[in-house]
């Protein structure tokens, strides 16, 4: 019992209230900006190997991916239906393109608002509820989602999904090669990431932290408990959605499989071991986690034994994640250097 | 064919599922009860049970009988092992104890994958013949499933209410900390909650294992029944839990003879959200916060 205590303490951090929270570890985000504005850049420099480019792309996109889930868990809850949610925002958009031939922004936007409605009225029935339905109910949406698209006949393309999607296109100028889109995607994430930040500035991002923290103090507080979790739950989708239509444009092609739960599991993965709790966590995650299954192809089990037992390790000894270990790793130059 | 006969025959199969969904959702119930965590390796357990009655029996040629019961002592042992090595600093912790369970079943179902490979395996049946009730008939492979399902229910029932461990461990499923104040010792009870529950999973992949086809991706399914049930039965009520195992048995058994087995998941999910809607504290649960 007591060492569970500790670990809660050690991984929620300090109270609600706390403002340094979403300082990353490390030094001030002014700092860290211009490292990430460097850290997109550098696949401009392997242009010439398109490989290169499509994973720096999914690493993009993944980013967008995790950091809506990071914004659901940091009020404390875990999504089972992440994958669903992008699953809704790329279906909606490429219906939306290939169907009514909206131009490329109009249908992201309409997939975007399908995700954050799904999550309105998901949220409306579960978040009345303790913590564990949350799970539960998410996860059993996520199969449903899929049975959902699987059943959908000639709107969804059944099992055999939706092809020769068209590339985006902004203002005429279409990104239908590797790199145009890369451009594209570096922007989004960049600005996904802006945006987390600057909510984690604002009262309201430290309520949602609060919530977190401690629910049961932040509704003494006067923070509602499940206003703050329908807040991150309906942000976080619109993130997912947006990653969905943005892939669906990127690869062409669209399949309920592209969405099931391995998908959700492995933003999940991604997130903890990235880390909870900060920016840039998920930034860290996607980064590390999503060229893995690329250089593994050949031993699919071993990688998934190796994920399995590198989760429960992180938990075990690094619950903040491999942010955690960045800042440790400041704090002890810092003390080393007075 | 005609329409008393089908209802009867779905009804019945509807039973026998049932009482399978509910080894699955007692054992899940337990599991959470003690360790307020959500396993998502629960099925992963009714897998490794459905594979060790598979090798019991194929390759140690032991009767079914005692293939179940060598795979309860297994799975106890190995849940057991797993609690105290794996699961032991996430006691009590909801969030982390949950994803740790995900890497749990990552690491049972390919390490099956790698052990036993893909492809699923067929087990001889547990008993040949057949039995007619009326117009239904059931296979006596079947009418096993019921027999040990109802010996294992009962036998649960009897070391949960009437002995000494059994009352422990309700008393830690109801509060760990006066349980701790009476002298209970916990830092047993927590293996053995974990492992009697995923055991529980395990003897229902035992039981299975002879009627269904066997292989590492099993597990899933039988996961996501439970959760349903436990989502629809109220959670930690076990009155209500066997209430709704039954219910989707049936349910399930009799859709399937009129309609896609898709189309009637959907109705079900549908249901579950309506439910919830409606009545979230379950059908026998109590009202939650």
């Amino acid at each position: 019992m007591t060492t569970s205590t500790m670990t809660d303490k050690s991984i929620r951090g300090a109270g609600p209230g706390t403002p340094t929270r979403d300082r990353a570890p490390g030094g001030s985000w002014k700092a860290w900006i211009p490292a990430l504005l460097v850290l997109f850049a550098t696949p401009l420099l392997l242009a010439g190997n398109a490989f290169y480019i499509h994973l720096a792309v999914l690493i993009c996109l993944n980013i967008i991916f995790v950091n809506g889930l990071a914004l659901i868990n940091r009020t404390g809850q875990l999504s089972f239906c992440h994958a669903a949610l992008m699953g809704m925002g790329a279906f909606v958009a490429v219906i939306c393109t290939v169907r009514f031939q909206a131009p490329f922004l109009l249908s992201v936007l309409a997939g975007v608002a399908a995700s954050m409605l799904a999550a309105y009225l998901l949220g409306a029935v579960i978040l009345r509820l303790q913590g564990v339905y949350f799970v539960l109910v998410t996860f059993c949406f996520g199969e449903l989602f899929r049975l959902v698209l699987l059943e959908g006949g000639d709107i969804t393309g059944g099992a055999n999904g939706i092809a020769n999607i068209p590339p985006a296109s902004l203002l005429g100028f279409a990104f239908d090669s590797k790199l145009s889109f890369y451009v594209l995607a570096a922007a989004c994430a960049f600005l996904s990431i802006l945006l987390l930040i600057a909510l984690f500035k604002t009262p309201k991002g430290n309520s949602l932290d609060a919530v977190g923290d401690n629910p049961d103090l932040a509704e003494a507080s006067g923070i509602s408990i499940q206003g703050s979790q329908m807040f991150a739950f309906v942000l976080g989708s619109a993130f997912a959605g947006f990653a969905g239509a943005l892939l669906a444009h990127y690869l062409g092609f669209v399949s309920p499989e592209s969405f099931n739960q391995h998908i959700s599991v492995a933003a999940i993965i991604m997130l903890v071991i990235g880390g909870r709790g900060s920016v840039l966590g998920p930034i860290l995650g996607a980064l590390i986690m999503t060229p893995l299954p690329e250089l593994f192809r050949s031993a699919i089990e071993t990688q998934n034994i190796m994920y399995g037992i590198t989760l429960i390790l992180v938990l075990k000894f690094l619950p903040k994640g491999l942010v955690g270990l960045v800042g440790a790793a400041s704090r002890f130059r810092n003390e080393g250097g007075r | 064919m005609d329409f008393t006969f089908l209802i009867g025959q779905a009804l019945t199969n509807g039973l026998i599922i049932g009482l399978l969904y509910l080894l699955m959702a007692i054992g899940f119930t337990l599991v959470f009860g003690v360790m307020r965590v959500v396993n998502f390796a629960h099925g992963e357990f009714y897998m490794l049970g459905a594979f060790s009655a598979y090798v019991c029996v194929t390759k140690l040629q032991l009767p079914f009988l005692a293939a179940v019961l060598a795979t309860f002592a297994f799975t106890l042992v190995i849940g057991w092992i797993i609690e105290v090595v794996v699961m032991k600093g996430f006691r009590g912790d909801e969030l982390n104890g949950m994803i740790a369970t995900i890497g749990l079943a990552m690491i049972l179902q390919n390490g099956a994958l790698m052990v036993f490979g893909p492809d699923p395996q067929s087990m001889p049946p547990a008993a040949e013949g057949v039995v007619s009730l009326g117009p239904v008939m059931l296979p006596m492979s079947r009418l096993y499933v019921v027999a040990f399902s109802l010996v294992v229910l009962v036998v649960l029932y009897g070391f949960l209410m009437h002995s000494k461990g059994g009352r422990a461990l309700r008393a830690v499923v109801q509060d760990i900390e006066i349980a701790n104040a009476q002298g209970i010792r916990s830092q047993f009870m927590y293996p053995l909650g974990f492992g009697i529950g995923v055991a529980l999973a395990a003897i229902a992949g035992a039981l299975m294992a002879p009627v269904f086809s066997v292989s590492p991706s099993i597990g899933s399914t039988p996961l996501l029944k439970a959760f349903i049930v436990v989502i629809l039965g109220g959670l930690g009520s076990i009155p209500g839990a066997a209430l709704a195992a039954l219910l989707l048995g049936v349910f399930e058994s009799v859709a399937n003879t009129f309609m896609s087995s898709s189309f009637s998941d959907m109705l079900l999910f549908c249901f579950v959200i309506l439910m919830l809607i409606f009545r979230p504290s379950g059908l026998l649960g109590k009202a939650g916060r």
